[in-house]
């Protein structure tokens, strides 16, 4: 394959490109390079790397180490814009536009000259929009343009500051069947004034309909970087998840004592969804969940799993009519806020615990304090200090969270205790179901196990336990039934016995 | 334990900074300024920032909560205003003083309804409900910008006064706020889902902590701690003047409880802070009037030492650096 390799040098190459995160390597040793004129898709799971490379190509941030060269020429960019004015654009998934100014304004933002004259930048942006056949009107504000109208503009913004490198980062998630043909017809003509495209997506016919090079990347390592025409939708879905050497830092529960039961071990049916509808990202969502089990929800970004989750335990609020009904014990529930749904043992331990997780001015005892004193069963009017220690200490052994200093707030604490804290406050309240959202994202290695243990543990008190991630292994290692989402429905069950990496994200993946 | 929000210790916070800027000023006015240090120019120091230091108590709950509420002194004048009113008419005192503070709490309590239940920015509503409140009570009820006690209230003016020889009663009944507010916020459940609210609104909701009806409650107790402020006013001078509600003096309550490091970001602070701004700020305005500063050099030096107070805030709680999360 290489051998066929043209006599230019590759537009664009990343060398042995690293990115470190607090120890974490986001992405690591990869070697990635694009031709002129080549559309090059870029594979990969959620986590698997691939933002975090074309944030480093398009210059938001800076690789850790490795060399990146652009047509040969070494270089650094500190910034977006410099990146830009070195002929790389990134093509954003959330638009980067500014949605009160007209398309021609935006088409000549970052290049204003001191004056603006209208007229001038108004002919300027039709003549740019019509030498791409876009049929998009320069004096419409961008706030009245659809998603694929406003990818356009920003297309037409990148080849303006004379890009040659355009990323694209999940472009057809929110375009239509026509919508998408047209963004296709559009990144040929691109690769036909020899362009180079890097395309992300979670779509694998797309990727192996429209590129003509293939790049996989498993946990921030490169998998394999093949001809689009050697490969099918098989080969492609077993190299993304692929994963032997990772599988090992998970616990099987095979000769546990622990393994998950068998369907007629399981005990009573405790919350059941049915044809939960919320605007377009929960569309008629049903599932249940007994006593006693573990259920993983598997599902790539926008497939509705946090969503339902944050319905469930009322932090979002279902559609008013035609929402679907909630059962909690045979019981028709309709939370407004969450506390009604702590009253009802109802827990949701968020994905993003910093953004809703934990108070970051309060210590590890405090927080955890909190947790249990915002339960509604419990009324107390005065605050205890040895009521708080002796609580909290229940929950720092059980979830064996190292807090040394007891005295030391939240935020000074690693990722696996912040989020051993944020479940303990959770768990203080004493809850009947609990929904893990991504349970280990941004957590040590060495608490990932205990996490898990605590999960597992919870279903064998009898409780009902949901968990949602989108990272394969776990999924596969604490769940006792496994239900896939997709695009707000839920696609697929399986038990843990039939199921395998391949078929979830077989079912995962449209 | 920490039983407070942890400014404890040697560790610099606002708090113990502003408090040693206060021990500085107050060393050098003492040497360079005749008369600052006599019992009776510290009397009149106490006397004067008592009001402002039980304003600020208010208002800081609100702020430990992530709110602001602008229309505190509006609220205390108008339910003052009609309490001299219901006084003036024959109403005994008690009777007058309760019913005043039940409409300053309903007006606390429909704040924080709109707030948190209507889900509208605190800034605009309680900017919106001071007007309100204000243009209500002169249509209906006063028809005077300036409302005065009549005659045959001695004993309500004698809160005004002095007791044991030239202590003002107020600076009393400062302490008195400072002391129930500090147990308030520190030992109470309620008190402490303040500083939760105010630390992360988003993680209180989803903890399950009451945020409506806690909202409600910061609110109507800034502005019943308003009340009180209003009625030692009130007993001080023996009138109202309802254009208080439209000076500066909410702009110096809400200046006293930044500067002694209640940050307006929410969940941090605690009494200590606002009894260290109010006196840094009852030292600088004493010490000014005795040099004989004119008003508009006074805000000057007023506006200096605010925004230094803010520049201590963003370097003491800096935005958290840590957002770069793994690339998905």
């Amino acid at each position: 394959m290489r051998a066929e390799q043209q006599a230019g040098t590759p537009l664009l190459q990343v060398v042995d490109g690293s990115k470190v995160y607090g120890g974490l390597h986001a992405i690591d040793g990869v070697n990635f390079d694009l031709r002129p004129g080549e559309i090059h898709a870029l594979l990969g799971e959620n986590g698997a790397g691939k933002s975090t490379l074309c944030k480093a190509i398009a210059g938001a941030i800076v690789l850790t180490s490795g060399d990146y060269m652009i047509r040969g020429r070494k270089v650094s960019f500190a910034s977006p814009k410099e990146a830009l004015e070195g002929g790389v654009a990134m093509v954003y998934q959330e638009s980067s536009l500014v949605p009160s100014m007209t398309v021609a304004q935006n088409l000549e933002l970052g290049m204003e000259k001191w004056v603006t004259v209208y007229s001038k930048i108004n002919i300027a942006a039709t003549q740019s929009l019509q030498s791409m056949n876009f049929n998009v009107d320069p004096l419409v504000l961008v706030e009245n343009l659809g998603t694929a109208k406003r990818q356009m503009v920003e297309i037409v913004r990148a080849v303006r500051h004379n890009a040659q490198v355009f990323i694209f980062d999940e472009p057809t998630a929110s375009l239509t069947p026509e919508e998408t043909q047209h963004l296709f017809h559009l990144l040929n003509t691109l690769k036909e004034k020899g362009a180079g495209i890097i395309f992300i997506s979670h779509a694998l016919e797309e990727a192996l309909n429209i590129a003509d090079r293939i790049t996989v990347l498993r946990d921030g390592k490169l998998v394999a970087t093949v001809p689009a025409k050697d490969v099918t939708r098989d080969s492609l879905v077993r190299m993304m998840v692929g994963r032997e050497e990772t599988a090992a830092q998970y616990a099987t529960h095979g000769a546990d004592p622990d393994a998950p039961k068998l369907e007629s071990a399981r005990g009573e049916k405790v919350l059941s969804v049915e044809n939960v509808t919320m605007g377009s990202i929960v569309k008629n969502m049903s599932f249940s969940v007994f006593n006693g089990e573990v259920v993983g929800i598997f599902g790539l970004v926008g497939a509705g799993r946090s969503e339902i989750a944050q319905i469930v335990s009322g932090a979002r609020k279902r559609n008013f009519l035609r929402g679907g009904m909630i059962y909690l014990r045979d019981r028709p529930v309709r939370y407004r806020v969450p506390r009604q749904a702590v009253r009802d043992g109802i827990a949701y331990i968020t994905e993003d615990r910093k953004v809703d997780g934990f108070f970051e001015t309060m210590t590890v005892d405090q927080n955890i304090y909190l947790g249990y004193l915002s339960s509604p069963r419990i009324r107390r009017f005065f605050y205890s200090a040895r009521e708080m220690k002796r609580i909290a200490d229940r929950w720092i052994s059980a979830l064996s969270i190292s807090a040394l200093k007891r005295t030391l707030k939240i935020v000074e604490y690693s990722g696996g205790n912040q989020q051993k804290v944020v479940v303990g406050k959770s768990l203080a309240q004493e809850p009947t179901v609990v929904i893990f959202d991504e349970p280990t994202r941004g957590v040590d290695v060495s608490a990932i196990p205990q996490i898990h243990q605590a999960i597992r543990g919870l279903a064998r008190e009898n409780k009902a336990v949901v968990v949602i991630s989108s990272y394969l292994p776990e999924i596969l290692a604490i769940s006792d039934r496994i239900l896939v989402a997709r695009g707000g429905r839920i696609v697929e069950e399986m038990t843990r016995a039939d199921a395998t990496e391949d078929k979830i994200m077989y079912a995962a993946i449209h | 334990m920490t039983g407070t929000s942890g400014a404890r210790g040697p560790k610099l916070t606002q708090t113990t900074a502003v408090l040693a800027m206060c021990a500085v000023l107050i060393v050098v006015f003492s040497i360079f300024l005749k008369g600052f240090l006599t019992l009776g120019n510290l009397f009149a120091l106490a006397r004067n920032i008592s009001i402002l230091g039980i304003l600020a108590l208010g208002m800081a709950v609100v702020v430990i909560g992530r709110g602001l509420d602008l229309s505190q002194v509006a609220s205390f004048a108008a339910s003052t205003a009609i309490a001299i009113i219901l006084m003036n008419s024959g109403y005994a005192t008690p009777v007058a003083l309760l019913i005043g503070f039940v409409m300053a709490i309903a007006i606390g309590i429909l704040n924080g309804f709109l707030i948190s239940v209507i889900e509208m920015p605190p800034l605009l509503t309680t900017l919106a409900s001071s007007l309100a409140v204000l243009g209500i009570v002169r249509t209906t009820a006063v028809q005077h910008y300036v409302v005065y006690l009549s005659k045959g209230h001695d004993e309500f003016l004698r809160l005004g006064g002095n007791i044991w020889g030239g202590v003002p009663i107020s600076i009393l009944i400062f302490a008195a706020t400072a002391v129930v507010v500090h147990l308030f916020l520190s030992r109470t459940v309620i008190g402490r889902f303040v500083y939760a609210h105010g630390d992360n609104p988003d993680a209180a909701r989803q903890t399950g902590l009451p945020t409506r009806p806690l909202t409600m409650i910061e609110y109507a107790l800034c502005a019943a701690i308003g009340y009180v402020g209003g009625v030692v006013m009130v007993a001080q001078t023996a009138l109202m003047h309802l254009q208080v509600a439209e000076s500066t003096i909410i702009f110096d309550v809400i200046m006293v409880v930044v500067l002694g490091g209640v940050s307006l970001v929410g969940g941090r602070g605690n009494v200590m802070s606002v009894i260290a701004g109010t006196l840094l700020i009852g030292v600088l305005l004493n010490g000014m009037t005795i040099m004989d500063m004119d008003v508009q050099t006074q805000n000057i030096v007023k506006g200096i030492v605010l925004l230094i107070a803010i520049l201590l805030d963003s370097r003491l709680h800096p935005r958290d650096e840590e957002t770069s999360k793994q690339g998905d």
